[in-house]
């Protein structure tokens, strides 16, 4: 079954270990649509995040792949009902006179704060699940989307468990 | 102690235990070449007549001794020279530790004279690699190198060290090499249930490749086939992991394997797979690969699991481990009537070569002749292509590490560097190299290396003039359209063999092979063999890429 996956990545903080990272997934041909990297608040480890689109074997695949990498210390699927999942997004709304309210009546559904108001564009940040960003982009595009800014997704397991244990 | 960074590297080998090297000097290696002159009582290093021949001559030495090769060459070209040898081991598994040198650490990414960022052109082809910046940090990661390489699933590291880091000073403190541990991580209920898939199989095969050598697994293999009597077939890299003359092999399995293998694959309910990878020579189409059967596999990297072919139950861990415990586990058990039915076909189809003829010598006549001249324990190299298939089909291998070939990435010109290192490991044998007149083109430069260090190497060249597997597929597949692959070139083997101070025969036909080779077999001398065999010799049967043993081809124009 084709799915979406988030994986956790803990990371060596070596030169060159994204480029290891993202080497592989290219040579291996995984496809994946977002891929953030954070201080994992161990020292000396990264965290990588990311999201997976396939199979269950693809993404037994890309665990064991990701495994044989020597700076990676760890790689695991985030399970799906007990993992918190969010993205951060910064976007610029073609803001014509007559459509600010409406602009401002949708962004406001999403708890969007508006950080700049243009001539003719208006700037707003946002947070939340990949599904409420991909939501509001799709509502706002009506307007038009002079430019924007994601930055793909951060995730954590919920509950006692880490990825550093 | 204090030492500079090229003696910490000397210190480092010596610590691993590693006696020999191979490599070619250079700028930015100077000083590790300056700390191998004053240790070369103990490190005997082995100079190549080009890089790419010191890779493969490592990868040889590897191979033949199940100890890690080391290869040592220059920056930019020289380091870039090592990439196809690198690539090859990765490709095959097996253990190196390349080390090359850089420009200083002031000079690194301002493109100085021969720089390369060689870390980030070989990251796809090593298991790990290395840039050392600092002196301090050389001598664990050369430790960490070798560890990495010889641990799990074995393969090449790769050591960039920039030259002031060779000459730079710093403390050294000695310490004895890691031991590899490579744990079992299947459990009794795993072999318990690999165990009950087994009893429930009533036409079980083996189909066994290159982990069986590299794990020194062989004794265990042969017990598991033995206890619980299962036909037995082999990838090309597993060759010598189970003896030819056992009643329960079969032969090679893929492409150029034999019919009773293909048919086995075909008709039986349970396949082991045991250190192999179901690469596309071998299941070529992966989706029928053992169709009607129960696939358990037995490896040590969990990522081969279910990569190519769905898998039912897998074992991991050191295939000495594995193999043993299921062994244990599995009940004795007879499958008189299959093993019967696998040999009878292997009595159906026998592939014949061309007619007889006053002009040519035959392939399997050249190696079965060989084969009758060497001893058990020689070393049988190849290069790749059709000379490369004829001596997978037909050289009877009893042990394992007797067989050096190219087969994950089928690179020619590989196989002369590799006779060169399987020579210096193993002094008292004779090296027999299969070459043909392409491959042997590529790379013949090492014939230099031969003639410097009088390694015992014979050198058969299938001479058909022509590229003849790319030629082959070009009648199946591209309607005779031959392109590229007649080179038209008058090279004479003999006199170049005599012009790099190496001693040259020729055989013209048949009738002449038995003598000729007594002759080169007569002495340890190195010696080259020019063999004239027919440009239309196919290698058969053939399974086409993509295909199944019903679209096997036995015969061909």
């Amino acid at each position: 079954m084709n799915n979406k996956q988030i994986i956790g990545l803990l990371v060596h903080n070596h030169p060159g270990v994204l480029l290891r990272v993202t080497g592989l997934i290219s040579r291996r041909g995984f496809n994946i649509d977002s891929l953030t990297v954070s201080p994992a608040g161990l020292e000396g480890y990264s965290r990588m995040t990311m999201r997976i689109n396939g199979d269950d074997d693809q993404v037994e695949q890309f665990i064991s792949q990701m495994m044989k990498i020597v700076d990676v210390k760890k790689a695991e699927v985030l399970p799906e009902q007990a993992s918190v999942a969010s993205e951060l997004i910064l976007i610029k709304i073609r803001n014509e006179a007559q459509d600010q309210n409406d602009i401002l009546a949708v962004t406001a559904k999403y708890h969007a704060s508006l950080v700049n108001l243009g001539e003719h564009s208006m700037t707003f940040r946002a947070s939340g699940t990949p599904e409420e960003i991909d939501a509001l982009v799709t509502e706002v595009q009506k307007w038009g989307i002079l430019e924007m800014a994601r930055t793909g997704i951060a995730a954590l397991e919920i509950g006692d468990n880490c990825l550093s244990e | 102690m204090k030492l500079n960074g090229s003696e910490i590297i000397a210190e480092c080998l010596l610590e691993q235990g590693v006696d020999t090297v191979f490599g070619y000097p250079g700028g930015a290696v100077l000083n590790i070449y300056d700390a191998l002159y004053k240790y070369s009582d103990k490190i005997n290093h082995i100079l190549s007549a080009h890089e790419q021949g010191a890779a493969h001559a490592a990868d040889g030495y590897a191979r033949t001794t199940g100890k890690c090769g080391v290869v040592i060459a220059t920056s930019g070209p020289g380091a870039t020279n090592l990439v196809t040898g690198i690539a090859t081991a990765y490709m095959d598994s097996i253990p190196l530790v390349a080390i090359t040198g850089n420009v200083s650490n002031d000079l690194l990414a301002r493109d100085s004279f021969q720089e390369v960022d060689i870390c980030g052109i070989t990251m796809p082809v090593t298991k790990h690699n290395f840039i050392v910046k600092n002196v301090e940090d050389l001598a664990n990661v050369i430790r960490k190198a070798f560890r990495i390489a010889m641990t799990g699933r074995k393969g090449p590291v790769l050591i960039d060290i920039p030259k002031d880091v060779t000459a730079a000073v710093c403390e050294y403190t000695p310490a004895a090499p890691a031991a590899v541990n490579n744990p079992l991580l299947s459990d009794k209920h795993d072999f318990e249930r690999a165990a009950a898939l087994m009893a429930a199989a009533k036409r079980p095969m083996i189909y066994m490749g290159g982990g069986v050598v590299s794990a020194d697994a062989e004794r265990e293999l042969l017990s598991l086939a033995e206890k619980y009597d299962c036909p037995v077939a082999s990838s090309v890299m597993g060759l010598g992991g189970f003896p030819a003359s056992h009643r329960l092999y079969m032969g090679t399995i893929g492409m150029h394997g034999g019919y009773e293998t293909a048919k086995a694959t075909d008709s039986c309910d349970l396949i082991l797979t045991v250190g192999a990878r179901f690469s596309d020579r071998v299941a070529g189409d992966r989706k029928k690969f053992g169709k009607d059967a129960t696939i358990i596999q037995l490896d040590i990297d969990k990522a081969e699991i279910n990569k190519n072919v769905h898998i039912d139950a897998c074992l991991l861990g050191d295939l000495k481990d594995t193999l043993s415990a299921l062994t244990e586990e599995v009940d004795e058990t007879s499958h008189a009537d299959w093993v019967e039915q696998v040999t009878a076909w292997g009595k159906m189809v026998q592939v014949a070569q061309t007619p007889d003829s006053e002009e040519y010598a035959h392939p399997y006549h050249i190696i079965e002749a060989v084969q009758a001249l060497a001893d058990q324990g020689d070393i049988i190299v190849t290069d790749v292509g059709q000379h490369q298939m004829w001596v997978s089909q037909k050289y009877a291998f009893e042990k394992p590490r007797t067989w050096c070939t190219s087969g994950g990435l089928g690179t020619m010109g590989y196989g002369l560097g590799a006779a060169v290192g399987a020579a210096v490991a193993n002094p008292d044998k004779r090296v027999i190299l299969f070459t043909g007149d392409g491959s042997f083109h590529m790379n013949l430069n090492e014939l230099a290396t031969v003639c410097s260090y009088h390694l015992p190497i014979t050198v058969v060249v299938m001479n058909n003039q022509v590229l003849g597997m790319v030629r082959q597929w070009q009648k199946l597949f591209y309607g005779r359209r031959f392109s590229q692959t007649d080179p038209h070139r008058a090279t004479d083997f003999v006199a170049v063999a005599q012009g790099f101070g190496v001693k040259g025969l020729r055989i013209h036909h048949d009738g002449e092979v038995e003598t000729v080779l007594k002759q080169a077999f007569a002495d340890r001398d190195p010696v080259v063999i020019d063999c004239r065999i027919s440009p239309d010799e196919n290698v058969l049967p053939m399974i086409p890429p993509g295909k199944t043993a019903d679209d096997m081809i036995t015969e061909m124009e």
